[in-house]
C-alpha cells in the first residue's frame, strides 16, 4: 500500500507541482479531444437539423421529457457530489471522499438505468433505427435519422458514463486503501474533470434532442 | 499541493442555479418559437456548461495554458461547424437550382 | 554544457538505455521513451514494407494497358490497402513516434515524456489497430480507397470495410495519446533556462504536429464510427436513399484528413531544419519565422479541407473560399523553404548522407508544394482532379518529402540511437538511388495526369503505356534504394564503428550526452543558457567534441 506524495512522484518529474500541472494539462487536452469527437456528431446533427427541421421536430416530440429532465438533474447532482468529494480530499477528510465517490457512482448508475428505460421505450414504440423502425409520418426518413443520431450520441455518452462510473468505483476503493491525501489526490482531480465534462456533454444532448419538439 | 477549489456552499448554490436552468429550458420548449426554440435551448445549455466549467471544473482558476486548451477546443469545434454549415447554407445561393 | 573525457570514461562502464536491462519483457514492458521509439521503428518499418509490396504489385499491373496481372477488383483492393497502410501506419506515426519519441525529451533536457506509461500504451494501441487492419486485408481486403467514400463504403462494397475502418479508428487513439503526451511534455518538462525561443525547431514542428493530432483525429474517429454504424444497421446517415448526404461524410472525413497531411509533413520539416543547420554549421535563417510558420501551418491546415471536394458537389462559394485559403496555407511552407535555402548561404556546408536527403527534400517538396497550388486553383483542379496529377503531387510531398526527411533523420541520429556509425559510402549511394528512383517513378505521373489518365484505374489507353513503364522502372529502383538502408543499418548495429557522443559536432542537447544515451538521458539535468544553433558561440566546445 503506497503512501502519498513522495512515492507517487514519477521519475521523470522534478517536483510534485510539476507532476500535478502536467496531469491537469494532460486531462484538459484529453477533454479537448472529446470536444472534437462529440463535435463531429454535433456538426452532422446541425446540418441535418437544418435540412429536416420538421422531421427532427417530430422525432423530438417522441422523446420522454420527464425522464430526460430527471436524468439531467440526476447528472448535475452527481457533479455536485463529485466536486464535494474532491473538496473533502483536499481538506484531508478522505472518509467523506470515499462515501461521496460511491454516491457519485450510484447516481451515475441511476442515470444509466433511466437511460436504458428510455431506450427500451423507444424500441417498443418502433423508433429504434434500422430494422426495428416503423413510422406512418410523411417525415419517417427524417425521424429515423433523428433517432440514429439520438442513439449514437446518447449511446457514446452512456459509454463514457460507464467508463466513468467504473473509474469512480476504482478510485473509491483506492481512497479507502489510503492512496490519497490532502497533499496528493491529483488522480481524483483528473477524474473529476472527466466526470464534469461528461455532464456537460449531456447538457447539450438534452438541449438538442429533448427540447425541439416539446411544443407539439 | 492541490487544485484551486470552492467552498461547499458555492457548489450547492451553483447546483441550485443549474437545476433552475433545466426547468427554464423545459418551459421554453413548450413555447413555439420556430428555430428560436433551439437557439434558446442551446444558449441556456451553454450557460449551464460554463457554470459547470467555471465552478465544478474551476477552469478560470487554472493556469493560462489550460485556458488556451479550452479556447482551442471551442474555436476548433466552431471551425468544423461553421465551415461545414457554410457549404450547406450557401448551396441555395446560386441563381439556378444547383446542389 | 559539453562533457569531456571524464564522462566518456564513465559512460564506458555505465549502462546505456540499450544494455541497462535485457530480455524481451524489458522491451515489451518498458516505459523508456527511447526503447518505445525503437518498438515503433520496427512497427512502422514492417507496415511500410507491406504498403510497399502493394505498390509494387500495382506498378507491375500498370506495365500493360490491360488488367492482366490482377483483376480490377483486386486492383481496387491494392490501392486501398496501400493507402491505408502508408497513411495511417507509416507516414503519420513515422517521424513523431520514432524520432519524436526518442528525441523530444532529450532535446528539452528531460528524463522522459510527461506520461511514460501512456507512451507504451500508445504503441500497444497502434499495434492493435495495425493487427485489425491486417486481419481485414488478409481475410479479403477492402476496396473503398483509403478515403472510405460513402455510399460505396456503407452500402455497396462487399469487402471488409468495418474491420479496416475499425483498425484505423483504433490507431487514431494512438495518435491522440502521442499528441497529448508531446504537448504536455513540451510545455511542462523543459530544462531550466530552456525558454520557448531557445527550443530547437524540431520541437516547434513536433508541437505543431501534436496540436493537429489532438484536434483532428477525434473527428476521423467519429466519422468512421458513423460509417460502421450505417453499414451494420443499414441506416442512412450518408446515404441518399434515407435522406443522408454523402458530401457530409466527405466534410467530416477531410476535416481530419487534410490536417493529417500536415501531420505527415510538419515533422519532416522539423527534421530538415535540424539537418540544414547541422550541415551548414549555422543557425537556421529566420528562426522566429520558421517557428511561427510551423504553428501557422497547423492552424491554417484546418481551414482548407474543401479543396479535396471541388467536384463533389459543395457550394461554389464554399469552393471559392477553400481555394483562397489553400493558397494562404502555402505561404508558411514557402517561408520555410526560403529560410532553409538562406541558411546555406555562407555556411560551412558538408555533404554527408543526411544533408543529401535534406537537399533532396527541399527540391522535391518545392515541386510537390507548387503542384499543390495548381490543384488549389478551381479551374485547373476540375481538369486534373482524380487523375495521376494528384497522385504525383502528393507522392512528391509524402515520398519525396516525408520519407526522404525520415531517412535523413534516421541517418543523422543513428549514431545517437545505436552508438554506431553507418557506412557513409553505401549510404550516399542509396540516397542517390532513392532520389533517382523517386523522380523516375513520379515525374511521369504528372504528365500522365495532365494527359488525362485517371487515378485508381487498372486499365488505360495504350498511348499512356510508355509513361507507365518509366514509372514502374523508377519504382523498382526506388525499392532497391529503400532496401539498402535496411541492410546496412542492421549491419552497423552489430559491426559498425563506435560513434562518439557528437560525431557531427552539432549543437543541441541530445548531442551533449553519450551515444547511446544512458537510461535517464543525462547524468545531471542540463541548464540551458544559449540560444539554439549557437555554432558561433560553441565553436571551441564543438571542436573538442
Amino acid at each position: 500500500m503506497p503512501s502519498p506524495t513522495e512515492s507517487m512522484l514519477r521519475e521523470q518529474y522534478g517536483t510534485p507541482e510539476q507532476q500535478r500541472d502536467s496531469v491537469t494539462v494532460g486531462m484538459w487536452i484529453f477533454l479537448a479531444t472529446e470536444v472534437m469527437f462529440f463535435g463531429g456528431l454535433f456538426a452532422a446533427f446541425a446540418v441535418y437539423h437544418m435540412y429536416f427541421t420538421r422531421g427532427f421536430s417530430e422525432g423530438s416530440a417522441e422523446m420522454n421529457i420527464v425522464l430526460g429532465s430527471i436524468n439531467t438533474a440526476v447528472l448535475l447532482t452527481s457533479s455536485l457530489t463529485m466536486a464535494l468529494a474532491i473538496y473533502h480530499a483536499a481538506a484531508g477528510r478522505l472518509v467523506r471522499t470515499y462515501w461521496l465517490l460511491l454516491l457519485t457512482a450510484f447516481i451515475g448508475l441511476v442515470f444509466l438505468a433511466i437511460k436504458f428505460t428510455e431506450y427500451y421505450q423507444h424500441y417498443q414504440e418502433h423508433k429504434a433505427p434500422g430494422m426495428w423502425f416503423e413510422s406512418n409520418s410523411p417525415y419517417a426518413s427524417a425521424i429515423e435519422l433523428f433517432f440514429v443520431f439520438y442513439f449514437i450520441m446518447t449511446g457514446l455518452h452512456a459509454l463514457h458514463m460507464t467508463i466513468g462510473i467504473a473509474l469512480v468505483v476504482i478510485f473509491a476503493i483506492r481512497t479507502a486503501a489510503g492512496w490519497f491525501s490532502a497533499s496528493y489526490h491529483t488522480p481524483l482531480e483528473a477524474l473529476g474533470l472527466y466526470w464534469h465534462f461528461v455532464d456537460i456533454v449531456w447538457i447539450y444532448l438534452f438541449a438538442i434532442f429533448y427540447i425541439v419538439g416539446l411544443h407539439k | 499541493m492541490s487544485a484551486p477549489s470552492f467552498r461547499p456552499k458555492t457548489y450547492v448554490s451553483v447546483y441550485g442555479v443549474l437545476l433552475a436552468l433545466v426547468l427554464i429550458t423545459v418551459l421554453v420548449g413548450y413555447v413555439d418559437l420556430g428555430w428560436g426554440t433551439e437557439f434558446v435551448a442551446v444558449t441556456i445549455a451553454t450557460i449551464k456548461a460554463s457554470l459547470v466549467a467555471m465552478f465544478f471544473m474551476h477552469a478560470l482558476a487554472e493556469k493560462r495554458l489550460v485556458w488556451l486548451v479550452i479556447a482551442g477546443a471551442l474555436v476548433w469545434f466552431l471551425i468544423l461547424v461553421t465551415l461545414t454549415m457554410g457549404d450547406y447554407i450557401t448551396r441555395s445561393w446560386l441563381p439556378f437550382p444547383g446542389k | 554544457m559539453s562533457e569531456g573525457p571524464i564522462t566518456r570514461v564513465r559512460a564506458a562502464v555505465a549502462p546505456s538505455y540499450l544494455t541497462t536491462q535485457r530480455g524481451i519483457r524489458s522491451w515489451l514492458l518498458t516505459t523508456d521513451h527511447k526503447r518505445i521509439a525503437l518498438l515503433y521503428t520496427f512497427s512502422v518499418t514492417f507496415f511500410f514494407l507491406i504498403g510497399g509490396i502493394f505498390a509494387l504489385i500495382m506498378r507491375l499491373e500498370l506495365l500493360t494497358p490491360e488488367t492482366d496481372l490482377v483483376s480490377p477488383q483486386t486492383y481496387n483492393e491494392l490501392f486501398s490497402m496501400h493507402g491505408i497502410m502508408m497513411v495511417w501506419f507509416f507516414l503519420i506515426p513515422s517521424i513523431p513516434n520514432t524520432l519524436g519519441n526518442f528525441l523530444i525529451p532529450m532535446m528539452i533536457g528531460a528524463k522522459d515524456l510527461a506520461f511514460s506509461k501512456l507512451n507504451l500504451a500508445s504503441w500497444y494501441v497502434f499495434m492493435l489497430g495495425g493487427s485489425i487492419v491486417l486481419y481485414a486485408f488478409f481475410r479479403g481486403g477492402v476496396d473503398t480507397g483509403w478515403t472510405f467514400y460513402t455510399p460505396f463504403s456503407t452500402e455497396y462494397s462487399t469487402t471488409y470495410v468495418i474491420p479496416a475502418a475499425l483498425g484505423v479508428f483504433v490507431s487514431g487513439f494512438s495518435s491522440i495519446m502521442t499528441g497529448l503526451n508531446f504537448i504536455a511534455t513540451i510545455h511542462r518538462m523543459r530544462a531550466p533556462g530552456l525558454t520557448w525561443f531557445r527550443l530547437l525547431l524540431f520541437i516547434w514542428s513536433q508541437y505543431a504536429t501534436s496540436v493537429i493530432f489532438v484536434l483532428a483525429t477525434p473527428v476521423l474517429a467519429v466519422v468512421l464510427l458513423m460509417v460502421a454504424v450505417e453499414r451494420i444497421f443499414q441506416v442512412g446517415i450518408f446515404t441518399p436513399a434515407l435522406g443522408g448526404d454523402p458530401v457530409l461524410f466527405q466534410h467530416l472525413f477531410w476535416f481530419y484528413s487534410h490536417p493529417a497531411v500536415y501531420i505527415m509533413v510538419l515533422p519532416a520539416m522539423g527534421v530538415i531544419s535540424e539537418l540544414v543547420a547541422a550541415f551548414s554549421r549555422k543557425p537556421v535563417f529566420g528562426y522566429l519565422f520558421v517557428a511561427f510558420a510551423s504553428i501557422s501551418i497547423a492552424v491554417i491546415s484546418f481551414l482548407v479541407w474543401g479543396h479535396h471536394m471541388f467536384v463533389a458537389g459543395q457550394s461554389v462559394y464554399s469552393a471559392m473560399y477553400f481555394s483562397i485559403l489553400s493558397y494562404l496555407v502555402a505561404v508558411p511552407s514557402a517561408i520555410k523553404v526560403f529560410n532553409w535555402t538562406a541558411t546555406l548561404y555562407k555556411g560551412s556546408v558538408s555533404w554527408d548522407t543526411p544533408m543529401l536527403y535534406a537537399i533532396g527534400f527541399i527540391g522535391l517538396f518545392t515541386i510537390g508544394g507548387m503542384t499543390g497550388l495548381f490543384l488549389a486553383a478551381l479551374g485547373i483542379d476540375v481538369h486534373v482532379t482524380d487523375t495521376y496529377f494528384v497522385i504525383a503531387h502528393f507522392h512528391y510531398i509524402m515520398v519525396g518529402g516525408t520519407v526522404m526527411a525520415y531517412l535523413g533523420g534516421m541517418h543523422y541520429w543513428w549514431p545517437k540511437i545505436s552508438g554506431k556509425m553507418y557506412p557513409e559510402g553505401i549510404a550516399k549511394l542509396s540516397a542517390l538511388t532513392v532520389f533517382l528512383g523517386f523522380n523516375l517513378t513520379f515525374f511521369p505521373q504528372f504528365v500522365l495526369g495532365y494527359l488525362g489518365m485517371p487515378r485508381r484505374y487498372a486499365a488505360y489507353p495504350p498511348e499512356f503505356q510508355y509513361l507507365h513503364i518509366l514509372s514502374t522502372a523508377g519504382a523498382t529502383i526506388l525499392g532497391v534504394g529503400y532496401v539498402m538502408p535496411l541492410i546496412y543499418f542492421f549491419w552497423s548495429w552489430y559491426y559498425g564503428p563506435a560513434a562518439g557522443p557528437n560525431p557531427w559536432r552539432a549543437t543541441g542537447l541530445e548531442w551533449q550526452t553519450t551515444s547511446p544515451p544512458p537510461p535517464d538521458n543525462f547524468e545531471i539535468t542540463p541548464v540551458v543558457t544559449r540560444k539554439a544553433y549557437d555554432y558561433a558561440g560553441m565553436k571551441e566546445e564543438l571542436r573538442l567534441a
